[in-house]
């Protein structure tokens, strides 16, 4: 699993690559940590490249959301395959985020 | 320095240059006491404005009626605050706000509202003179509502001063203006007042579980949701894989709800009490062959809006409208349509319709 921060117009984007299961979790959790501070930036999470998300995974995702709001940033998920977008459509997570 | 002002308009105008780090001190101490205090009563306003007076209008004020004035202190709008609220019934509470944060100089304040003639017209603004209670250079608080500084705002613009004759057919069109926004205001804080006792009687109605009474509305629905009405059936989706349930709103599913033609409350208990079985089989179809141990809790309403779709011979189109009005239009929305259909074909509830 590889992970790649960026800033791009004023958006925080983070890239993921290959698999985020439970076991990439915990190493996926720390490359996030400059996104807490994203006060005055939206964020965007690229899953372009991301291969399967488990439980786990979501529950990064939505930690990344519970920071941003308060803040005043917006959360986008990005580039989703077909797979992971029903993976938030049967967890009912496609109501909580907002898709580009 | 200006060459228009005698000795005493000179001396003033020193003690203006002299003053304006202190005024400029008190206007961010006022501005903030005032925010803070309007915050802590839940007093939302349209906007709070205020200015220190520039150089050359001060010496224009000098110029006009100098003579008037033997001290800096004398001139009582050299910091002006301006609060304008959204309701005729809050410049009230904004005064009773003021009175109780400020010392108000009585002797220099109007309440333009109580000073018009039967035929008089005139934008009704209620202006304070105020200082500090530790003391302070006086300054003008202004308090209007948004009509009343729209007026103010299009007569400054016209340029006319209250003090200046005019045409009668002006003057007429003036007072239709004045009393149409008082009526204006009057019928925005009486919209406000049947607002707030119609959500006080929805919450009566819900609470008392009369809900084929209560209209299906954003404040009805907002009170029905109170009622945790789609816990049952996210718990039980939830314990398919002893999932965590992750709070989520539902608000942006009452289109869709209105859209299946419901109208009441009563509807929509009805709706989530004749689709509840399928909704947690075709959740159960999509969540049981997965290890998913996080659901939002929107999930229940989602699989029951499906279920609503799939029953009425909706079929794909009618789940990719779902899935359009809740999340966004978006070319992904009918795979997943396409996919929630294949999983939902071979459940009992399609038979209906097969």
């Amino acid at each position: 699993m590889k992970t790649k921060f960026k800033e791009e117009n004023n958006d925080y984007v983070m890239y993921f690559e290959g698999r985020l299961d439970t076991a990439a979790a915990p190493q996926t959790e720390k490359d996030m940590s400059p996104l807490l501070d994203c006060e005055g930036h939206d964020v965007i999470l690229d899953c372009s490249k991301l291969e399967y998300i488990s439980s786990s995974g979501l529950r990064i995702f939505l930690s990344v959301l519970k920071t941003a709001k308060p803040l005043g940033s917006r959360v986008y998920i990005r580039g989703i395959n077909d797979a992971l977008r029903s993976v938030f459509a049967i967890t009912g997570f496609n109501n909580l985020f907002e898709f580009k | 320095m200006s060459q228009q002002l005698d000795m005493q308009g000179q001396a003033l105008l020193e003690q203006y240059r002299e003053c304006l780090p202190q005024l400029k001190e008190l206007e961010q101490v006022v501005s903030a006491m005032i925010s803070q205090a309007l915050g802590q009563q839940h007093l939302e306003v349209a906007a709070i404005e205020h200015r220190i007076k520039t150089e050359e209008s001060f010496i224009g004020k000098l110029e006009r009626k100098g003579d008037k004035y033997h001290d800096i202190s004398d001139i009582t709008d050299l910091l002006g605050f301006r609060i304008i609220t959204f309701y005729s019934d809050d410049v009230d509470k904004v005064a009773a706000i003021v009175k109780q944060l400020l010392e108000v100089d009585w002797s220099n304040s109007v309440d333009k509202r109580k000073l018009h003639q039967l035929t008089s017209f005139g934008y009704n603004s209620l202006h304070y003179i105020c200082r500090l209670k530790e003391g302070s250079f006086p300054f003008e608080v202004q308090m209007r509502t948004a009509l009343q500084h729209a007026w103010s705002a299009i007569e400054h613009d016209l340029g006319y001063k209250g003090n200046v004759k005019l045409l009668p057919d002006f003057r007429r069109q003036f007072s239709r203006l004045a009393g149409m926004l008082e009526l204006i205001d009057n019928e925005f804080n009486r919209l406000r007042s049947d607002i707030t006792d119609y959500r006080r009687q929805v919450q009566s109605l819900v609470g008392l579980g009369r809900l084929d009474e209560v209209f299906l509305t954003v404040d009805s629905y907002k009170s029905y949701l109170s009622l945790h009405p789609f816990d049952r059936l996210n718990q039980r989706i939830a314990a398919v894989n002893q999932a965590e349930l992750v709070p989520a709103s539902v608000t942006n599913y009452l289109s869709v709800l209105e859209h299946f033609g419901l109208e009441t409350l009563g509807d929509l208990q009805k709706f989530i009490d004749y689709n509840s079985d399928d909704a947690y089989q075709l959740a159960l179809s999509q969540l049981a062959i997965t290890d998913l141990d996080i659901l939002s809790e929107s999930v229940g309403l989602q699989n029951l809006c499906y279920v609503h779709v799939l029953k009425n011979g909706g079929g794909r189109m009618g789940l990719k409208y779902v899935l359009d009005s809740v999340n966004g239009p978006h070319p992904g929305n009918a795979i997943l349509a396409d996919s929630i259909y294949e999983t939902a074909r071979h459940l009992p509830f399609m038979a209906i319709n097969t």
